[in-house]
């Protein structure tokens, strides 16, 4: 999906057009959309994983909401490195475990933020919540179906919140979308929706490890497999779950279903460096009421970079990169313009004599450019889980549809590897 | 609102003002060969509606007082009123009327029966060139609103001579906006700033201490020279620094004095802020053409007009006379223009 600079600037006013009198607007900035900290304090909670996407959580988290006070994860070196994230947001320095279990046994904890490969979401967030913790947990929801389904009986047991790492449901922008052009029917009908992620490289990390982890007792045989566990089939679902589960979370969520059936293929066809995953995806996703969504992931081209595509009879909505939003109507007509600008303290025109090239429509207004903070969305899922647990309020996105999303990502894979159509139960 | 005057032109510190947030809605369309807009805040959930009733009635004002277009109710005016009254819907007699006392109260400075005087220095078919006297002796004839009789009984208008024309081009886009507003007021909208192309401004409302409209350097390409909060209040900007002709080394702007059928001198550029966009629209070419004489006179005989004027020379500061409730201006002073790099 590439748009020329003027298609930008048109389905970026079109969006923002089809927000006009909502107060969907006003809350596409993220800062005005954070709600006040719940009554009852911050929620004193604990981060197990401290990886790249756990110290993005921790770079997100504020006092008011949480307090987050101790950290857990095998690898020394990454434990340092999140308390020092944490140092940054203010928090003073939090106790540092090794074992999740340990920490269970010794903290004062109501909540526990859980960011580790995939293979242990499902033990950890059901040992948490056995312990009577809520939890936060990254997605995708767990290794497999059963898994995943142990973890939403346990909380559901417990009477505690699970929570899974859909951020985009935490996204103004994608609030915007469904609550003013989804909702409203300004798509029309929505029979397509393309799901897209291209990057251009390995996927594969490297980092010296730290000289006193041993990474067996863990499960993980060296050190690669511990670092690159995206790579191995047993701790990982690939491109599927870690990037296509957001986005068929977001179909789902917008075509208010989830798919029937699945076909997928792929291969390992551009990196054969020992992983088990495949590096190129595609999957055709089938709905009960004739929609259809097709995700592609490949790391071969970046060019298309990555979008949630929907195409009705009237429209067609682009959400890019988390940060972008275009919507570009099939009859658009041109006689009375419509654009919208954020209020700023400068002039909101500029008068002088009449000129010659009025006739040409000088614009007084300038279409806002601005993005959407697309890390600010992490902000206002930790803030909201935090609410959740204070209120009892009901979840944005909540373990019922992250059961979905991952089902049907879980099953592509299938898909892929027997080369058939599977069917998903609802 | 705070109103300002002459002495305390260069001492005003910007207004202190909350920082806005949230989204202006533009919704626009080409009449009167400009862009006319109205902006309303985002959240007003009748604005696009509003919005297009109002520029709905700029389209029906264009099409009656137009004489671009041979059915237009203006074209007949100028049609057939050298030989019969013609009478006109009301709302166009009452612009008329207001156009006569305008230019009696202006000294003649406002005037829309300038057209053959506009026609002799080509700036109707911006051929722009220098008449002989003759020629101009001869469309001085037609010019004047004592060549215009206004019948108040039947709304009719009478012309004196064959010859004689009626042009609204000084004072059709704030009369439109006038109209655009009382529209938008119908439909339940208190806050809108409108304008027509960038020489006519109608604020409804004023969010954050007034609308915040800045006015463009007469003499600096892209350069600011002040800015004006408006609430409730209309304004409009004169000047000739985009339309002119150069001849024999001398500069002609397209604003001629109705008086002396010559392009005026002297001002840059004439913004009024009034209680209405036709009266802002008509003052502005009035205290163009009669500079700050007029402007002084005029605003010491007439509460609520504030006039703000640039004259020619690049270094002479900006001059202010009288004021309006419902306008404060910032000026941004030359001095600090200088240092700035304003400019």
């Amino acid at each position: 999906m590439n748009l020329t600079p003027e298609q930008k600037t048109i389905g970026r006013r079109n969006f923002l057009k089809a927000l006009v009198g909502t107060p969907a607007l006003a809350a596409l900035d993220a800062t005005a959309a954070t709600k006040r900290p719940p009554s009852g304090g911050p929620v004193k909670a604990a981060l197990i994983g401290s990886g790249d996407q756990g110290r993005l959580l921790l770079g997100q988290c504020r006092k008011e909401f949480i307090d987050l006070r101790a950290l857990c994860d095998i690898n020394p070196n990454r434990l340092a490195r999140a308390t020092s994230v944490l140092a940054k947001n203010g928090y003073s320095k939090p106790r540092h475990y090794e074992n999740w279990k340990e920490m269970l046994k010794k903290e004062d904890l109501e909540a526990v933020l859980v960011a580790t490969p995939l293979w242990t979401h499902s033990d950890i967030a059901v040992g948490c919540l056995e312990a009577g913790k809520h939890v936060l947990c990254e997605k995708m929801m767990a290794w497999d179906i059963p898994a995943a389904q142990r973890m939403l009986a346990v909380a559901e047991k417990n009477k505690r919140v699970l929570e899974i790492g859909y951020q985009r449901f935490y996204n103004p922008m994608y609030q915007a979308a469904y609550e003013n052009i989804i909702l409203p029917g300004l798509l029309g009908d929505v029979h397509f929706a393309r799901l897209v992620w291209h990057r251009n490289g390995s996927w594969r990390r490297t980092e010296d490890p730290p000289p006193q982890l041993d990474p067996r007792p863990w499960g993980y045989p060296d050190w690669d497999h511990l670092l690159n566990w995206r790579m191995y089939r047993q701790y990982s679902g690939g491109l599927l779950a870690e990037l296509g589960s957001h986005q068929v979370a977001v179909a789902n969520w917008f075509f208010n279903s989830q798919p029937s059936s699945v076909y997928a293929t792929g291969g390992i066809y551009q990196y054969k460096d020992g992983r088990e995953v495949n590096d190129h995806v595609y999957a055709t996703y089938t709905y009960p009421l004739g929609q259809t969504a097709i995700f592609t992931s490949i790391q071969s081209n970046k060019f298309d970079h990555y979008s949630e595509q929907f195409m009705g009879t009237k429209g067609t909505l682009i959400l890019r990169g988390e940060t972008e939003a275009f919507l570009f109507n099939e009859e658009d007509s041109r006689s009375t313009s419509v654009e919208v600008s954020k209020q700023t303290s400068k002039p909101v025109i500029d008068a002088s004599e009449s000129l010659k090239a009025d006739a040409a429509g000088h614009a007084a207004s300038t279409a806002t450019g601005e993005k959407v903070d697309r890390a600010a969305a992490y902000g206002l899922e930790i803030a909201g889980f935090c609410s959740v647990i204070r209120s009892g309020a009901s979840l944005r996105c909540g373990p019922e549809r992250a059961l979905k999303s991952a089902t049907a990502c879980i099953l592509a894979n299938d898909s892929a590897a027997k080369k058939v159509v599977l069917a998903i139960a609802s | 609102m705070r109103t300002f005057n002459r002495r305390q032109f260069l001492s005003l510190a910007p207004a202190a003002t909350r920082p806005p947030s949230g989204y202006w809605v533009h919704v626009a369309r080409e009449a009167m060969a400009c862009r006319f807009q109205v902006t309303l805040p985002a959240t007003e959930p009748r604005g696009i509606a509003g919005a297009s009733f109002a520029l709905d009635e700029i389209d029906r004002l264009e099409a009656q007082l137009t004489v671009y277009r041979d059915d237009s109710e203006l074209s007949e005016i100028n049609r057939n009123a050298a030989e019969v009254p013609v009478t006109v819907e009301r709302g166009l007699f009452e612009l008329l009327s207001l156009c006569a006392q305008l230019h009696w109260e202006t000294e003649g400075a406002f005037d829309i029966t300038a057209g053959p005087l506009i026609r002799c220095w080509g700036f109707f078919s911006r051929q722009g060139r220098i008449p002989d006297s003759a020629e101009l002796e001869s469309a001085r004839r037609w010019v004047g609103m004592s060549e215009v009789s206004l019948e108040a009984e039947n709304h009719s208008v009478r012309f004196a001579r064959a010859g004689v024309e009626i042009n609204l081009g000084s004072i059709g886009k704030g009369f439109a906006l006038d109209r655009a507003s009382a529209k938008l007021r119908e439909h339940g909208l208190r806050t809108a700033l409108l304008s027509g192309g960038r020489s006519s401004v109608v604020a409804l409302g004023g969010e954050l201490g007034g609308w915040l409209v800045g006015v463009r350097h007469p003499h600096k390409a892209g350069g600011r020279i002040a800015t004006i909060r408006l609430k409730n209040a209309a304004m409009a900007t004169s000047g000739s620094g985009e339309q002119y002709f150069v001849a024999g080394g001398r500069r002609y702007g397209h604003i001629l004095d109705p008086r002396s059928g010559v392009p005026a001198r002297g001002v840059a550029g004439a913004t009024v802020v009034a209680s209405s966009g036709a009266i802002a629209d008509a003052l502005a070419t009035a205290f163009f053409v009669g500079g700050a004489e007029l402007a002084k006179r005029y605003c010491r005989d007439h509460p609520e007009v504030l006039a703000f004027l640039v004259p020619e020379g690049p270094m002479d500061q900006p001059q202010v006379f009288g004021s309006h409730r419902g306008a404060a201006i910032e000026a941004i002073p030359i001095d600090h223009q200088l240092k700035t790099g304003h400019l």
